[in-house]
């Protein structure tokens, strides 16, 4: 998984660089689960989601959103995602196992993905995101 | 781009810092913060380019304005206060946050720091009884129709199931409860993370921690607040967990596509509007009304837990412990306020801002109508809290608003990084501080290490008198999420 944490005073910002845009929505995802919960372990429940959106921008808050919903209300730790974008809609199959307070409480929790500084570039080395997690 | 932003920054006065109209394009007021030297030097460009954006928004009257604690956030800077003119402003999200009416609450006991005996398993009581941390479960499982009279009633619903007390209400910002709540307004999928966490403490920065009374200021407020010296005190900082955090994303969507169709022009698209009276303004307000009532109803239902284990404990009446006040730091709010010596309706952001209205205030109980409101602000784990009270300069400078907090000084990655969370809990313990959290990392990132000292924060509020200091309060133990 590429990213780092970039400053920021208050909340988590990253940089996630990833050759596609499939592999960088799925990684931000993991990225968001592993803020959460610490490390994930891999597991055998799935969710599928499909989401479409006005724009590449909107589709990742809207996909990461459903993610932490999804994650929350079924109390589930995703290890593993699949992402296929086709223009601006998107599948994606979520996998992982239940929450278990003895393993998934290393992290801290997120509150919500901004707009602030949001930002896709594609560069050489591939998509490159900058995001924002309010924790 | 960094050192273009503080350049611009003029100094107006001992602890008072201007942003011209200008810094970034389309102000139409200037930006103020309130800042003492030593705590200039931590400020960030990032803040005060979130400052000045929040300056270029409709309707937005006076100055976008900055309280001691200001640091760099998204949309709005942490710290920030805005009034919009209820007929031309506009209302966002970005001024309110995720956690919509994250707040403090205050709670007096008649016990005394010699009462308290063991600790160590006061606190360990404390944190099996109030569900903190990420995936907890709150003690009542809410069905859709007590969620609803929830997010409509606020406190006044606990209340009514017998988690807690009539005088409870009197002694809440709001009376617990903002009348324009709309329920409709809240998505299923909002209502469906809030029904099973009403009750719960969340993660970050949230806590309850118990606190001694350690030095009174102004004795004739502290009277009337019920607090003296040696007292037993229990804080309750928390929001309206998965629901508000739901609401903001929901409506912060809806209004970005409505910012576009009103041709509001936005420097950061977290700063999302809509005109107040819009479908898209009104809905928001409604839902975020909504969310802050869930929040209020949350915090009493903390405290019943605490009240309910206090009394077990030390064998002290249930009401013998009283609510000292209960405050909202994230909320939008319509409020009438004077302007150039006419009243005018105006709906203030206070986006980790505290109210602080000041003496003879209708919205307060007649316990303090002398006195001015209540202010609670918590210190950072391990070091002091503080109360005050509201002013007639709050009301005249900054809409009746103060600071929140301390105010981070250090981001959670670099404190995880540069503090260890288990050698700050020894340390706090060898202080007579017992702490206790999920993890230990949680423990590093609000340690007292990374945030602004809460001291010197209280200060400049109390020297510029948008608020004035009553007690000092010191943690004996807290619970983290």
């Amino acid at each position: 998984m590429s990213y780092e944490e970039l400053d920021h005073t208050a909340d988590i910002r990253l940089r996630v660089i990833s050759p596609s845009l499939d592999s960088l929505f799925a990684e931000t995802a993991l990225a968001m689960m592993k803020i959460i919960y610490g490390e994930p372990c891999p597991g055998e429940v799935g969710r599928t989601l499909e989401l479409e959106a006005g724009n590449t921008e909107n589709l990742l808050l809207d996909f990461l959103s459903e993610v932490l919903f999804l994650s929350e209300v079924e109390y589930l730790v995703f290890s593993s995602a699949i992402v296929h974008l086709a223009g601006n809609s998107l599948k994606a199959l979520l996998t992982g196992e239940p929450f278990d307070p003895e393993r998934h409480r290393g992290g801290t929790e997120i509150k919500g993905i901004s707009y602030s500084g949001l930002r896709i570039v594609k560069e050489d080395e591939g998509y490159v995101l900058d995001i924002l997690f309010d924790v | 781009m960094v050192d273009t932003m503080l350049e611009r920054v003029t100094r107006l006065g001992e602890f008072e810092w201007e942003v011209p109209r200008g810094t970034v394009p389309g102000m139409s007021v200037p930006g103020r913060f309130f800042l003492s030297d030593s705590l200039y030097k931590s400020l960030e460009s990032g803040a005060v380019q979130q400052l000045a954006n929040v300056a270029t928004l409709p309707g937005i009257i006076r100055y976008s304005l900055g309280m001691p604690d200001i640091h760099w956030g998204y949309g709005f800077p942490i710290g920030g206060v805005a009034a919009f003119e209820r007929d031309t402003g506009v209302i966002s999200p970005g001024g309110v946050g995720f956690d919509i009416n994250c707040g403090v609450r205050l709670l007096s006991t008649p016990l005394t720091i010699d009462d308290l005996g063991h600790r160590r398993e006061l606190i360990e009581t404390l944190y099996q009884a109030v569900p903190t941390g990420v995936g907890a479960k709150g003690p009542v499982r809410l069905s859709i129709g007590d969620l609803e009279d929830m997010m409509v009633q606020g406190a006044a619903w606990p209340v009514r199931q017998g988690y807690g007390l009539a005088e409870d209400l009197d002694h809440c910002e709001e009376r617990g409860c903002m009348t324009q709540a709309d329920s409709l307004a809240v998505s299923a999928k909002a209502k469906q993370r809030g029904m099973p966490q009403s009750g719960t403490l969340g993660a970050g920065n949230h806590f309850l921690e118990v606190q001694v009374v350690k030095e009174i200021y102004d004795p004739g407020a502290a009277e009337a607040f019920g607090i003296h010296p040696g007292q037993v005190c229990v804080m309750i900082h928390c929001g309206s967990r998965g629901l508000g955090h739901q609401t903001c994303t929901d409506h912060l969507k809806v209004l970005e596509g409505a910012t576009k169709r009103y041709n509001i022009e936005l420097p950061d698209r977290q700063l999302a509007c809509a005109p107040l009276s819009s479908p898209e303004g009104m809905a928001y307000f409604g839902a975020m009304a909504a969310s802050a009532n869930y929040a209020w109803a949350n915090r009493q239902m903390i405290m019943h837990t605490t009240r309910t284990v206090l009394g077990k404990m030390y064998g002290i009446d249930y009401e013998s412990m009283h609510l000292v006040y209960d405050v909202a730091h994230n909320v939008a709010k319509m409020e009438e306020h004077s302007i150039e010596g006419k009243r005018i309706a105006v709906c203030v952001h206070r986006k980790g801002a505290t109210r602080a209205f000041g003496p003879g205030s209708p919205d307060l109980p007649p316990r303090y109508a002398k006195t001015g409101q209540p202010v609670i602000i918590p210190g950072s784990m391990g070091s002091s809290s503080y109360l005050l009270r509201g002013t007639e300069t709050a009301m005249e400078r900054t809409f009746g608003s103060t600071c929140h907090g301390a105010g981070r000084i250090l981001s959670r990655s670099a404190a995880k990084k540069t503090i260890n969370g288990a050698k700050v809990k020894n340390s706090l313990s060898r202080e007579g501080i017992i702490v206790r959290a999920p993890n230990d990392a949680a423990i590093a990132e609000e340690s007292p290490g990374a945030y602004k000292p809460s001291a010197e924060v209280v200060r400049i509020v109390d020297a510029l008198g948008i608020s004035n200091l009553v007690a000092r309060l010191e943690p004996l133990g807290v619970i983290k999420g």
